[in-house]
C-alpha cells in the first residue's frame, strides 16, 4: 500500500511530475549518449595507435623505449619466437628494428625514422599493409626496397619507383649506407607518422645496420585489449628464466601520452557531466520540496494515526525515487536507443575531422554503446537525484505532530 | 504596478525561490567559467602556437610552403625589410633561416629544424625570448654557439659547453656540416618544440648552408592577431611582383583553427545543455507558483483583470528570477576566473597527456565578453520563452476553475 | 478501569513576550467505556486537552498516564506507536488521505500496526458496513460527502481497536442532520463496541448526546458530571 499511495502522489501533480521525469530523461539521454561517445572514440584511438604503431606489447632491451639507443636490442628473436608461438592469448607477434638516418632523393634531404619490418609478419599486427595508397607493400625476398610516408614522399619528390640515398650509422658504429627503391607510400592520417618514417624488410636492415641478427622489438597483439595484462604476464613470466636485460612493455608504457589524455578527457567529462547533474538536480528539489510543503497537514495526520518520522520519510523517499526511476529508466532507453541509431550509421561532427584524424580517429565516428557506458551515465543521475531528494525528506523528519495538523 | 506584485510574488516562498535561483546561478556560473576555462585552453594553444616560430604573419619564397628546402629562400631580404619597416600595421618583425637538419652527437642523431635568427629582433617574437633555463641566449656576434630545448639535450644525454653537429643540404645541393657548442638550454610549453628546434645564429646558418645574406622565412607581428588575415593580404598587395607568398597565422596552423572552431561547437553544446536543465526547472517553479495562486488568478479575472496582465505578471517573475540569477551567476563566475587568473590551473599531473592532446601545462582562464554575452542572453531570452507557458497557463484560469481546484 | 489519567496538566504557549494559558492546572481521569463531551467555548483549551491526551504535544506541567503509561517520557518514535495502538483520531475537518480510497483510508491504520492484507481488507469492508457506508468502500475522499468522509474516519479511529478514540469538534463542518447521525454512529459504536470516545463540542446540541459532560473554561475544567 506504501507502494500504492507512492505512486498515486506521484500522480497527483501530472503536469509537475512530467517535467521532473523530462529533466531526468534529459539528463540521462545526454550522459548515455555522451559516455558511449567517449568510450567509443577511446576505444577506438586506443585501436587505431595499437595497429599503426606500437602493438599491444612489445618485449624490448631494458631502456630501449626512454632512449632509443640502437644498441639496446633484443638479440636473439628466435628464442622470442619460440616462446610467443607457443604462449596463450597472443594473436600475432612480428619483429622490428628501427634507427634514424638521413634520407635523399635527387635535390632533397630528410633526416627520418627507418623501421625493419617482417613484410611477411608485419600485416598481421599492424594495419600498415591497408594505408599503402600508391605502390604494394614490400615483400618476401625484397631487399633494397623501402615504403615511404605521403608527406615525406611529397617533400622528397619521389614517385614510387624513385630511388632513395640512405645514410645512417650501423649498430657497431660503421657507416650503413646504400640505396633503395620506393615501393609503396603510405598515407596513415597521422601527420607525424606520415611525415617521418621509411619501412625496409627487416632483413635486409640487419644487414645495412650490422645487426648481426638482433631486433629492437618484438611486436605483440593479443586476442583482445582485456587480454593484454594476463599475456604480458606470461610472457613475463618465460622470460624471466632466460634474458634479464628484456623488458616487457604494454600499450600503456609505449603511449602514455594517449593514456593521460584519455584520462584528462574522462576526469574533464566528469566535472561537465557533474554540474549538469546538480543544475537539473536542483532544478527537480523543488518538486520534491513542494511535494513536501503542500502535503505538510497530511503528513499530520498520518502521525496522528501512528506513523513514525522514519515511514513517512520512507514513503517521501520512495515518491522521489519513483519518479527518478522512472525518467532514468526512459533515459536510458531513450539514450540507448539514440546511441544505436548513431552506433549503426556513424556520425560527422562538422569542423571536428581534421583535429579527429591527428589522433587516429576517423572522420565518421561511431559511439560505442557499452554496458559501462549505460551504468555510469544511469548510476550518476540516479545517485545525484536520489541525494537533492534527501533533503525535502528529512525536512520531514523534525516535523511536530501538532504544527503539521495546523498548517494550510 | 505588475513589477512590485511579481517580486513580492516571487518573495512569498523564499525556500523555492531560494533553491530555483540556486539552479539558475550554478548553471550560469558553469557557462561563464567553464567556457572561460576552454577560451583559457584555446588561446594558450593559439598563443603557443604561434610564439612557436610562427608569429602573426609569415612571408615565405612562394614555393617554400609546399617545399621546405633551401633553394626556396628569400634572396632580396634587404628590400622586404626597408618596405615592412614602413608599414605601420606591422609592429615587429624578424628574418630567419628555417630548414630540416639533423643533428648528432657522439651517441646520437636524429632529425631537427636549424633555425637561424637575429638573436636581438627574435626575442620579442618568438618565445626564445624568456625560455632559456640554463646557460645563456645567443650573442649577437656568436658564430659558434647554439640553442636547443631540455628534451633534446636529455635525448642526447649531452649538457652545456659540449658539442652537437648539424648536417643539411646546403644551396648547392651538397651535405654542409658544421660543429656548434651548446651555450644555452630552453624550456618550452611542448616537449615536442623541445625536440625539434635548434636555434643558431643566423649569420651562422647563413654561412654554414653558403646562401649569403638570404633567408628563408619573415615573420611578423601586429597589433591584433585577430586581423592578420587582413593585414597579410594587404602586406601581399605590396609584394605583388615578387615570388613571395604572405600566410596569416590562421593559414599557417589549420589544426589550430580546427581546434578553435571544435571548441566554439562544443561551448555552444555545453550552453545548450546548461539551458535545457536550466529551463525544466524553471518552468516547473514558476507552474507551482501558479497552481498555488489559482484561487488569486481567479479572483483577479473574476475583478475583471485582463488575460494580459497575468501573462505579464507572471513572465515578471520568471524575468526575476533569470535575471537575479544570471546576475549572480556572471559574478561568481567571474570571480572564480579572477581567483584563478594569478596561478592558473596547474595540469602537470597530466603531463604526457596534455602534450598528447597539444596543451600547455598551466589553464588561465579568459572571459569573453562574446561567450558571457551569449549565455545571458540565450538564458534570458529563452528562459522568458519557456516561461511563456506558466504564464498562459494562469491567464487561461477561468474563476470558476480556480473554485472547483480547491 | 481507568484509561486516561491527567494531573493538574498545564499548557503555555509562548509567543514572543506574550505567553497564553492555555490549560491551567487540568485534573481529569476517563474509564474504560466513557462517552464524554469536553465542552467550552472556542479558545478555551479543548483542542489543547486533546492533543496532549493523544500524545501528540507534550504538556508543560503535570502528568498525563495512558493506559498507565506516562506520555511525558515518551520519545517520540514511542509516542508514534503509543498512538497507533492505543489512540484514534476524528478531525474536524475529516483529513483523510486523499490519494487513498475509503477502503484504503481504513486499511492504513492496520498497515501501520502490521496486519496482513487478507485481515485487513476483511475488516476494513466489515466496519465500513458498520459505519453504513456498504458499497461506497472504492471511493476517493473527493467523492465523498462530508458526513459520510467523518463516517470513514470514525471507522479509521477505531478500526486498530483503539483504547480512546479522541474526537476534536468532528460535527463543527457538518450541517445539523449529518451531525446528529455521525453522534449516533458513535454512540452506537460506544455501545456496541464498547470503545471509549471524548469528543469537543461547543453546540448545546451535541452536548445531548454525551453521558459525561465535562466543561473547560480558560484552561480549567469546571464542571464534570455524568447522566
Ligand atoms: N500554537 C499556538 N500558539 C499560541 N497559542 C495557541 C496555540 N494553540 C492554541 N493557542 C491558544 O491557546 C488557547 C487554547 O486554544 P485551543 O486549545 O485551540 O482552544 P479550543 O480548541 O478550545 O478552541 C487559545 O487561547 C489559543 O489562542
Ligand atoms: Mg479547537
Amino acid at each position: 500500500m506504501n507502494f500504492i499511495m507512492a505512486w498515486r502522489n506521484i500522480w497527483r501533480h501530472p503536469r509537475r511530475s512530467i517535467l521532473t521525469i523530462a529533466a531526468i530523461v534529459f539528463a540521462t539521454m545526454l550522459l548515455v549518449f555522451m559516455l558511449s561517445w567517449q568510450f567509443g572514440a577511446y576505444d577506438t584511438m586506443i585501436d587505431a595507435t595499437v595497429k599503426i604503431h606500437t602493438g599491444h606489447i612489445q618485449i624490448q632491451a631494458q631502456g630501449y623505449q626512454d632512449q632509443r639507443d640502437m644498441r639496446k636490442v633484443v638479440p636473439d628473436p628466435n628464442e622470442i619466437e619460440r616462446i610467443l608461438t607457443s604462449l596463450r592469448g597472443v594473436k600475432s607477434y612480428t619483429f622490428r628494428a628501427e634507427d634514424f638516418s638521413l634520407v635523399s632523393s635527387e635535390n632533397r634531404t630528410y633526416g627520418v625514422l627507418v623501421i625493419g619490418i617482417d613484410p611477411q609478419k608485419e600485416p598481421s599486427v599492424s594495419t600498415l599493409e591497408d594505408m599503402i595508397r600508391r605502390g604494394r607493400f614490400l615483400e618476401a625476398g625484397d631487399r633494397r626496397s623501402a615504403l615511404a610516408g605521403e608527406i615525406l614522399a611529397d617533400n622528397l619528390n619521389s614517385p614510387v619507383g624513385g630511388d632513395l640515398v640512405l645514410l645512417g650509422q650501423g649498430r657497431d658504429g660503421s657507416i650503413a649506407a646504400t640505396v633503395l627503391t620506393i615501393k609503396g607510400i603510405f598515407n596513415t592520417g597521422q601527420d607525424e607518422f606520415d611525415r617521418t618514417m621509411i619501412h625496409i624488410p627487416l632483413e635486409y636492415f640487419q644487414e645495412l645496420y650490422n645487426m648481426r641478427g638482433a631486433v629492437h622489438m618484438a611486436v605483440v597483439l593479443c586476442d583482445s585489449l582485456t587480454a593484454v595484462p594476463a599475456v604480458k604476464e606470461r610472457i613475463a613470466g618465460a622470460l624471466s628464466g632466460i634474458d634479464s636485460s628484456l623488458a616487457v612493455l604494454d600499450w600503456k608504457e609505449l603511449n602514455p601520452g594517449l593514456v593521460q589524455a584519455i584520462q584528462m578527457d574522462l576526469v574533464s567529462g566528469f566535472i561537465f557531466y557533474l554540474i549538469l547533474i546538480i543544475v537539473v538536480a536542483f532544478s527537480i528539489m523543488n518538486t520534491f520540496l513542494m511535494a513536501v510543503f503542500e502535503r505538510t497537514r497530511e503528513f499530520g495526520v498520518m502521525m496522528s494515526m501512528g506513523m513514525g518520522p522514519g515511514r513517512l520519510m520512507g514513503l517521501l523517499l520512495m515518491e522521489s525515487l519513483g519518479i527518478t526511476l522512472i525518467g532514468v529508466v526512459i533515459g536510458t532507453i531513450a539514450g540507448a536507443a539514440v546511441t544505436w541509431y548513431f552506433q549503426i550509421h556513424g556520425m560527422v561532427i562538422p569542423g571536428a575531422e581534421e583535429v579527429a584524424r591527428q589522433f587516429g580517429l576517423p572522420e565518421r565516428m561511431f559511439p560505442q554503446l557499452s554496458f559501462l557506458s549505460i551504468a555510469v551515465g544511469a548510476g550518476i543521475v540516479l545517485i545525484l537525484t536520489v541525494l537533492s531528494a534527501l533533503y525535502p525528506a528529512f525536512k520531514v523528519k523534525g516535523l511536530k505532530p501538532v504544527e503539521a495538523l495546523s498548517a494550510v | 504596478m505588475i513589477l512590485k506584485l511579481a517580486w513580492r510574488n516571487i518573495w512569498r516562498n523564499r525556500r523555492r525561490t531560494a533553491v530555483i535561483l540556486t539552479a539558475i546561478v550554478i548553471g550560469l556560473w558553469a557557462m561563464v567559467f567553464l567556457s572561460a576555462l576552454m577560451r583559457g585552453i584555446a588561446d594558450r594553444m593559439v598563443k603557443n602556437a604561434i610564439s612557436t616560430m610562427t608569429g602573426h604573419i609569415k612571408i615565405y619564397h612562394a614555393g617554400y610552403r609546399n617545399d621546405p628546402v633551401i633553394e626556396n629562400r628569400i634572396e632580396n631580404p634587404g628590400e622586404i625589410k626597408n618596405i615592412l619597416q614602413s608599414l605601420p600595421a606591422v609592429r615587429q618583425f624578424t628574418s630567419r633561416i628555417r630548414v630540416n637538419a639533423v643533428a648528432a652527437n657522439a651517441r646520437h642523431s636524429g632529425g631537427v629544424t636549424l633555425v637561424g635568427i637575429h638573436p636581438g629582433r627574435e626575442a620579442g617574437i618568438s618565445f626564445t625570448g624568456d625560455a632559456v633555463t640554463e646557460g645563456e641566449y645567443l650573442k649577437d656576434e656568436e658564430s659558434q654557439g647554439i640553442l636547443v630545448g631540455r628534451a633534446l639535450l636529455e635525448k642526447y644525454e649531452t649538457r652545456i659547453g659540449h658539442k652537437l653537429v648539424l648536417m643539411s643540404r646546403d644551396a648547392s645541393g651538397e651535405i654542409a656540416s658544421r660543429a656548434f657548442r651548446i651555450r644555452g638550454i630552453y624550456d618550452a610549453e611542448l616537449e615536442s618544440t623541445e625536440r625539434q628546434f635548434v636555434f643558431v645564429n643566423l649569420a651562422a646558418a647563413q654561412e654554414m648552408l653558403g646562401v649569403n645574406g638570404d633567408v628563408t622565412e619573415f615573420s611578423l607581428l601586429i597589433d591584433d592577431y585577430e586581423e592578420a588575415a587582413a593585414v597579410a593580404a594587404s602586406v601581399g598587395r605590396r609584394f605583388d611582383g615578387d615570388d613571395l607568398a604572405v600566410y596569416s597565422w590562421k593559414e599557417l596552423l589549420p589544426l589550430v583553427v580546427a581546434v578553435l572552431k571544435m571548441y566554439d561547437g562544443f561551448i555552444l553544446f555545453w550552453f545548450a545543455a546548461v539551458f535545457i536543465a536550466i529551463a525544466f526547472g524553471l518552468v516547473n517553479t514558476i507552474l507551482m507558483a501558479v497552481f498555488e495562486r489559482i484561487r488569486e488568478f481567479g479572483l483577479m479575472r473574476a475583478l475583471g483583470m485582463k488575460p494580459s496582465f497575468v501573462v505579464a505578471e507572471v513572465s515578471a517573475e520568471s524575468f526575476f528570477l533569470l535575471f537575479i540569477g544570471t546576475v549572480a551567476g556572471n559574478l561568481l563566475g567571474a570571480a572564480s576566473v579572477a581567483a584563478l587568473s594569478q596561478r592558473g590551473i596547474d595540469l602537470s599531473a597530466f603531463a604526457k597527456g596534455i602534450e598528447f592532446a597539444g596543451m600547455s601545462r598551466i589553464i588561465f582562464p579568459v572571459l569573453e565578453l562574446g561567450d558571457i554575452l551569449t549565455a545571458d542572453a540565450a538564458v534570458l531570452v529563452l528562459g522568458m520563452a519557456v516561461g511563456l507557458y506558466p504564464a498562459i497557463r494562469a491567464a487561461r484560469f477561468s474563476p470558476v476553475e480556480a473554485m472547483v481546484h480547491m | 478501569m481507568t484509561i486516561v489519567e491527567c494531573r493538574n496538566v498545564k499548557k503555555i504557549y509562548r509567543q514572543g513576550e506574550v505567553s497564553v494559558t492555555a490549560l491551567d492546572g487540568v485534573d481529569l481521569s476517563i474509564v474504560k467505556g466513557d462517552f464524554m463531551a469536553l465542552a467550552g467555548p472556542s479558545g478555551s483549551g479543548k483542542t489543547t486537552l486533546l492533543n496532549m491526551i493523544g500524545g501528540l504535544d507534550s504538556p508543560d506541567g503535570g502528568s498525563i498516564l495512558l493506559n498507565g503509561q506516562a506520555l511525558e517520557k515518551m520519545k517520540p518514535s514511542q509516542l508514534a506507536d503509543m498512538r497507533l495502538h492505543q489512540v484514534g483520531f476524528v478531525f474536524q475537518s475529516y483529513n483523510l488521505i486523499p490519494v487513498l480510497s475509503a477502503v484504503e483510508n481504513v486499511e492504513f491504520v492496520m498497515l501501520l500496526q502490521g496486519m496482513p492484507l487478507q485481515e485487513r481488507r476483511r475488516k476494513a469492508l466489515a466496519i465500513l458496513d458498520d459505519v453504513g457506508l456498504a458499497g461506497k468502500y472504492g471511493r476517493r475522499p473527493a467523492e465523498l460527502s462530508g458526513g459520510q468522509q467523518q463516517r470513514v474516519a470514525v471507522a479509521r479511529a477505531i478500526v486498530g481497536a483503539p483504547a480512546i478514540v479522541l474526537a476534536d469538534e468532528p460535527t463543527a463542518n457538518l450541517d445539523s442532520a449529518s451531525g446528529k447521525d455521525l453522534l449516533k454512529l458513535m454512540q452506537e459504536m460506544n455501545e456496541s463496541k464498547k470503545v471509549t470516545f471524548i469528543f469537543s463540542t461547543h453546540d448545546k446540541m451535541v452536548m445531548e448526546y454525551a453521558r459525561r459532560l465535562t466543561l473547560i473554561r480558560d484552561g480549567r475544567i469546571v464542571e464534570d458530571r455524568r447522566k
